[in-house]
């Protein structure tokens, strides 16, 4: 198994986000996580990269419990992040924010590995992340999340903020990456259809709660997941 | 006017710029880039200036050598000295909020004072005159001493370093990152802590490296990490948070202005300070050269 929750709680200034979430990544898969703004998925996404800590309950990653271990080493353990909103270093350019996330100078062989999933990267690799569009920063951010060959990718909304044609640009890649073989965490505020293709398992979460575990086009005439998520 | 005591006086500001530039770069790197609000960095440059002391009356009485050994030797205790401060006790303020910090180096700045008063008393202590054995130019009527232009040598040198530092070497770049997005960059796999760490000696050895400079100039005296802080202060908010070009141009200005205002008007000496750094925060509240605010997480 490549990641796993296991009755996660998690607290944010007091408030419970997490009421005791269990959830499952297996090697290949491409999990999608769906609810509104405000349900917990970037709560979750978090807590499995050791930025948030839980209450109680345990987190995995590879076989091994990572409940306590700080972020910098569960993305030393192969587990590669695209945050929400991208977050590229504005004062630094493309490249220079894959070197940050690789630990150094990229080897050629593998900027050129990187650039067969975002071959438009190689345009602006010495522009600063400042002066990249929404669709730019989110190229950058996947080929970020990927510079180290992660064993789990989580992508918090990846195509979140994009113009229509650029999300389906992303989604392409975000396959081309599956079929690569590798593990994905993808979340995603609620328009199914995007993910259609892409996610080959889902979850639905509302209020901190898993509400929906299957397929993904399932979750679309699952009444409770309906219910909680669309209010339909 | 006299056009020679303008020059001299400008060449004292450029001085004193130095002096003000080793400790406010030392200040944006912790408080503009980590944010964290230490005003006993002034007490670190007093720290400084009375190891100095000791290291060259004291230890090696006067001679050259004691100031060559002083200059090496100092700052990077100061340095350990920061950096074992944020491990042990800033660190605990992270999470608390600015409020606590200020507590928290307010408290530090006191209990620094003391002991110095406790360890080399309250009387102010001079060192022996540099110039003794660097000697000086005559420049009409004025003399201009060798050590004031080593250290406005020093002060561009160690501008020179950091600057490269920071825009030409990996460590460097993942401090700014880290500066602009501490999360990102920890959930690339960097030990952010760390660098809350490497922060705090490079800032702190800046500090105690600007005590030893301006020792000779000034004397050791407690409360004199104090006045420089204020300063510092006014420097950063000039050039910009976590600029290290930004801090020199700060400290040019300030220094540079705070020394014609002393020669022709010694009542504006504080004041003209703070009339330019609310000029600049009303044209650019950013500073000089502030980056454009971005979210800061």
């Amino acid at each position: 198994m490549i990641a796993k929750l296991e009755d996660v709680v998690v607290e944010i200034k007091g408030v419970t986000v997490l009421r005791g979430v269990n959830l499952e990544v297996r090697e290949g898969e491409a999990v999608a996580l769906i609810g509104r703004n405000g349900a917990g998925k970037t709560t979750t996404i978090k807590t499995i990269m050791g930025l948030l800590r839980p209450k109680s309950g345990r987190v995995y990653l590879l076989d091994e419990d990572v409940t306590q271990k700080p972020a910098h080493e569960r993305a030393n353990m192969g587990i590669g992040y695209v945050p929400e909103g991208r977050r590229i270093i504005p004062d630094l350019t493309a490249l220079e924010n894959l070197e940050i996330a690789y630990g150094g100078k990229v080897p050629e062989d593998l900027l050129e590995w990187v650039l067969q999933f975002v071959p438009d990267l190689k345009r602006f690799l010495d522009r600063k992340g400042l002066y990249l569009s929404g669709g730019e920063q989110q190229m950058l951010a996947i080929a970020r999340g990927l510079i180290r060959k992660p064993k789990l990718l989580l992508l918090d909304e990846p195509l979140e903020g994009l113009a229509p044609k650029i999300t389906a640009i992303v989604t392409k890649t975000l396959k081309q990456i599956r079929d690569e073989g590798f593990s994905m965490l993808i979340s995603e505020s609620g328009i199914v259809k995007r993910l259609e293709g892409l996610a080959t398992k889902a979850y639905g979460i509302d209020r901190g709660e898993i509400v929906y575990e299957g397929s993904l086009e399932g979750i679309l005439s699952d009444e409770k997941a309906r219910s909680r998520i669309w209010g339909v | 006017m006299d056009p020679g005591l303008i020059l001299v006086q400008t060449f004292n500001g450029l001085v004193y710029s130095s002096i003000l530039f080793l400790v406010s770069s030392g200040l944006t790197l912790i408080y503009g880039i980590m944010r964290v609000l230490n005003l006993a960095h002034g007490s670190l440059y007093m720290v400084g200036a009375y190891l100095g002391i000791t290291v060259v009356l004291y230890l090696m009485s006067g001679t050259p050598l004691g100031y060559l050994l002083a200059f090496l030797a100092v700052p990077p205790l100061t340095g350990l000295l920061g950096a074992a401060l944020e491990r042990g006790l800033i660190r605990r303020t992270y999470e608390m909020g600015e409020e606590y910090q200020l507590l928290l180096t307010f408290g530090l700045i006191l209990i620094f004072d003391d002991l110095v008063k406790m360890i080399w008393g309250p009387a102010y202590i001079n060192f022996p005159d540099p110039n003794a054995f660097l000697g000086g130019f005559r420049f009409g009527e004025y003399k201009i001493p060798v050590y004031h232009i080593l250290l406005i040598a020093l002060g561009f040198s160690v501008f020179l370093v950091l600057w490269a530092f920071f825009s030409k070497t990996f460590t460097g770049k993942v401090m700014r990152a880290a500066a602009q997005d501490s999360e990102v960059v920890e959930a690339m796999g960097v030990d952010v802590s760390k660098i809350f760490v490497y922060s705090f000696f490079l800032g702190s050895l800046l500090s105690g490296l600007g005590g030893i400079s301006a020792g000779p100039l000034y004397t050791a005296s407690p409360g004199m990490g104090t006045d420089i802080i204020v300063y510092s202060f006014a420097v950063i908010v000039i050039g910009g948070m976590g600029s290290v070009p930004g801090a020199l141009a700060g400290s040019l200005i300030v220094g540079v202005f705070r020394s014609l205002a002393i020669a022709f008007y010694p009542q504006m000496e504080i004041v003209v300070v703070f009339v330019i750094m609310a000029l600049v925060l009303l044209v650019k509240p950013t500073g000089l050269f502030g980056a454009p605010e971005f979210e800061r997480r």
